[in-house]
């Protein structure tokens, strides 16, 4: 366990040097696998993932199938090398939980309705994971659903905020986030406007989450730039070869 | 109102225009808005504007030539893979153009597993079931040549302007060719290697189909591999 800090936050700086309303640096890019529909790997900080999609494809189990949309599978998954110790491999309450809530966080961008009886599977690998794998692995999960030509209204970004000695920070590293005293990831589409996850954990007052939620939507407009550009890069790049 | 130039790279969200146009492929309207639903380049013709794909899979539509593999049969026809999420359906009433008595005959005559048919998609219905149907225009079953498989969405590219590539490729590579919408290409050619090129050359076209001046860079290709032959 990491020693407990006597501050977060000192001359207005935190641990790692950066300003509250910084985020870890950002690199995004889009269509690294050669066998996937769609992909994209990216990096938070210390968190690397890669995300894949396969499909629009036939549903299989066919009980599964939707008669009017498709369906949109996530599996988020740690690697067993992501964290300190080694991770036992395969599903945990916690994967389950986050698999689910990035399903919710992405299907309302999806035009699911185009694809009745189908399927779209993607999946986050997390390769290291520091923090923030879930908003990480939703970036890069909706990279890889535009790179793989799947229709959507908007892409998704998503950013953590969170709490550390009574101030609101941006995009929460290791310490913070186990130590400090709230995380609220978000997931939101910035051309809709429209948040599509939240969640939270510790204690804030009212005005506190809307300084957070604030904060985290200026946060995602931020990453939202550099999801554009790793799918404006992906076809310039080839332009040069 | 038109928000992007000719043929800019946009993004799924973006707002591409405004007010009065028809939609095509890859866009919706958002309220007064214009928005890209696919990653591609947009494309505005007359009052008609669209997103070209760079990506993606084959989605069935009336009309269309596809190159199916037969999967399965069933009592009447067969199911062909057309390259897509959803199956094809084919009748033997439409694959021979003519009724047979089902009692008596054996299906396989016709059409085996794993045999190649070119056909029409004759309906899709709201539930994405593709009724296929081979009339005149299509080959049904086809027998020799090779079949590659490319991209679904740089099909218009191996066609080309009202199909100057296709006669490029037919007329330097000296090879016959029918080309599926499901990305799916058939060759067939009298000498092996003058098919190959010819494969050669599609391939080309799929790896370079966003960049300009393709149809004279693939005739020189095609020509300058002749000569060294």
């Amino acid at each position: 366990m990491t020693k407990e800090p006597e501050q977060f936050i000192v001359d207005g700086k935190r641990l790692d040097g950066r300003k509250p309303e910084d985020m870890r640096p950002l690199t995004i890019e889009a269509g690294v696998l050669e066998k996937a529909d769609g992909s994209a790997y990216i990096e938070l900080g210390g968190n690397k993932a890669i995300a894949s999609v396969y499909g629009p494809r036939e549903m299989h189990p066919r009980h599964l199938q939707k008669t009017n949309r498709a369906v949109l599978r996530c599996r988020y998954n740690l690697a067993p090398f992501s964290v300190e110790d080694r991770k036992r491999p395969g599903p945990s309450r916690r994967s389950t939980e986050i698999s689910k809530v990035a399903r919710e966080a992405l299907e309302p961008a999806v035009f699911l309705e185009l694809y009745p009886r189908a399927v779209i599977d993607v999946s986050m690998e997390l390769l290291q994971a520091r923090a923030g794998t879930r908003t990480a692995g939703i970036t890069a999960a909706s990279v890889a659903l535009a790179d793989a030509g799947i229709p959507m209204r908007d892409l998704v970004a998503s950013i953590a905020a969170g709490k550390v000695d009574d101030t609101i920070v941006l995009d929460l590293q290791k310490e913070e986030d186990q130590l400090g005293g709230g995380d609220m990831p978000i997931a939101y589409m910035p051309q809709k406007d429209k948040v599509t996850l939240i969640q939270m954990d510790g204690n804030f007052k009212p005005e506190e989450f809307e300084e957070a939620l604030d904060l985290a939507i200026q946060g995602c407009k931020e990453v939202y730039e550099k999801q554009r550009k790793a799918l404006e890069e992906k076809y310039t790049k080839v332009e040069e070869k | 109102m038109i928000h992007v130039e000719k043929r800019e790279l946009v993004i799924p969200g973006q707002i591409i225009a405004e007010g009065d146009y028809r939609l095509g492929e890859g866009v919706f309207k958002d309220g007064d808005n214009i928005r890209a639903s696919l990653m591609g380049l947009a494309d505005e013709r007359g009052n008609k504007i669209r997103v070209i794909p760079l990506e993606g899979r084959y989605i069935p539509k009336e009309g269309d030539r596809v190159i199916g593999i037969a999967e399965d049969d069933y009592y009447a026809g067969w199911i062909l893979d057309i390259n897509s999420p959803y199956q094809g359906r084919l009748s033997v009433s439409s694959l021979l153009q003519r009724k047979i008595d089902l009692d008596k005959e054996d299906l396989a005559k016709y059409l085996e597993i794993g045999d190649v048919v070119e056909a029409k998609v004759q309906e899709v219905d709201e539930l994405m079931n593709v009724t296929l149907e081979v009339t005149d225009d299509e080959e049904g079953r086809i027998s020799g040549g090779r079949l590659v498989e490319i991209n679904p969405s740089r099909i218009p590219r191996v066609i080309g302007r009202k199909g100057s590539m296709i006669s490029v490729l037919q007329g330097e590579g000296k090879c016959e060719l029918s080309v599926g919408q499901n990305g799916r290409i058939m060759v067939w050619g009298d000498e092996r290697r003058q098919v190959n090129k010819v494969i050669e050359a599609i391939l080309k076209i799929e790896r370079e189909a966003h960049i300009s001046g393709l149809t004279d860079r693939i005739k020189e290709f095609l020509q300058k591999e002749s000569k060294g032959g």
